[in-house]
């Protein structure tokens, strides 16, 4: 993996290919479900409609392990700081399914408690509605979501990754830099008022000692 | 197969007249702690009483006419209510009994605003607790010697109380974080006779900050 992407060649191209075919036909789903929306994501894990056809009939239960976030249902203020940690804590490359009426505008519930729409507090990537949806609109997000990983590059942003590491890294050790000068500057000039008071206690206490021998 | 026709139960259904019986005994019951049958109500029993007349109200309620079941505690704000006079708020609680339907009443507390107490009956049900915690969050109506007086539905950031009339039902209001419950986890692990031996660094109960929201001091 020690290539440098400067421009797409054989191997890069091939390399993007393999890795998006992998990913596109194993997402893992993370039911988020707080509403009946729930309810037709777990028929369309059934055997009538089976998700498992384009590989996805893994369900986890643990953000660490899956790649689209599925939130299905009202999300109130109470429960808002909990979705986005959960989404925080979802392994990159990750994807968002806002799934019926609820999660993508609020719905009908246009009050006090009610988020309108998740995408205040995290990014989405592709909206479904009904109230709930159907499982076929579930398939529909899934091939959605398929066409946008098989859109994507890993060379380019495993470059951008890199470039914006490299970048970090760059400012954090300038920083230090400009700390530590800060620093020696600031101990440099207290040393030298140590000398200066040190040479100052001599020079008096000389003089002391030449006039009262 | 024969099946011995003792064993069967009449179904107990609630009759009219065995409802009329029971408003008149009911009527009679609590005329000592100034009941009055309100007229709003046309199709059921409501009597208002004084709040300082409720504990007892309820407690012979509860022992003398058999209405063994709590079934919700309601908070009205009569705010802007057409053709109303009298004090603002009216805390309301909806009564039956489990075994004998045509046994069911409601009692009326009514309140200022100025004074918003009511005292609390969760000593005499259990399930008042989260209820008279639903009043107090979304009404702000305070019960007075209620054991844990704090939000129930609304987060602990939450300032103000939702329905009452006055509140814009579009005001939103965003959550810092999510609600810190391992001071009460801990606690409650602790009453069941477990004992804390390490905890993470990373949590720090800060009690001030858990109880954020709420009257309890």
């Amino acid at each position: 993996m020690a290539v440098e992407a400067q421009e797409a060649n054989f191997f890069t191209t091939k390399l993007d290919f393999i890795v998006n075919w992998g990913r596109k036909n194993s997402l893992w789903p993370f039911p988020y479900g707080t509403a009946c929306c729930a309810i037709e994501f777990m028929s369309t894990e059934t055997s009538p409609y089976d998700l498992s056809r384009i590989g996805s009939e893994y369900v986890r239960f643990t953000p660490r392990q899956s790649d689209v976030l599925a939130v299905q249902g009202t999300i109130t203020y109470k429960q808002a700081p909990i979705l986005k940690r959960i989404y925080e804590q979802l392994a990159e490359p990750k994807w968002v399914i806002a799934m019926g009426a609820c999660a993508t505008s609020g719905g009908v519930y246009d009050c006090y408690c009610t988020v309108p729409g998740i995408d205040n507090i995290i990014p989405v990537d592709v909206y479904i509605g009904g109230c709930p949806s159907r499982p076929e609109a579930f398939f529909d997000a899934m091939f959605e979501i398929q066409k946008k990983v098989s859109d994507e590059s890993y060379m380019a942003q495993r470059k951008e990754r890199l470039k914006e590491q490299w970048e970090l890294l760059q400012a954090k050790t300038a920083q230090a830099k400009q700390e530590l000068s800060e620093y020696s500057r600031a101990k440099a000039q207290e040393l030298k008022e140590k000398a200066e008071c040190l040479k100052n206690t001599a020079i008096r206490k000389a003089e002391f000692w030449k006039e009262n021998p | 197969m024969a099946t011995s026709g003792d064993n069967v139960k009449e179904p107990i259904v609630a009759t009219p007249e065995a409802a009329k019986a029971f408003e008149e005994a009911a009527l009679k019951a609590l005329e000592k702690f100034g009941a009055v049958r309100s007229e709003k109500n046309p199709w059921g029993l409501t009597v208002v009483v004084d709040r300082c007349n409720l504990h007892a109200t309820v407690l012979a309620m509860r022992d003398e006419l058999g209405l063994d079941m709590l079934m919700d505690i309601v908070g009205i704000d009569y705010l802007g209510f057409k053709d109303y006079v009298g004090p603002r708020f009216a805390v309301e609680y909806v009564f039956k009994s489990v075994y004998e339907p045509a046994k069911r009443m409601m009692v009326k507390v009514l309140v200022e605003e100025a004074d918003l107490k009511v005292p609390t009956i969760s000593d005499l049900y259990g399930i008042a607790n989260w209820q008279e915690r639903e009043v107090y969050d979304q009404y702000g109506v305070i019960f007075e010697g209620h054991p844990d007086l704090r939000r129930i539905l609304n987060h602990v950031e939450f300032v103000g109380h939702p329905l009452r009339k006055d509140y814009p039902a579009h005001r939103r209001q965003w959550l810092s974080t999510n609600d810190y419950l391992y001071p009460a986890l801990e606690k409650r692990l602790e009453s069941k006779g477990y004992r804390i031996l390490e905890r993470p660094e990373e949590i720090n109960p800060s009690e001030e900050e858990y109880l954020q929201g709420s009257i309890k001091k």
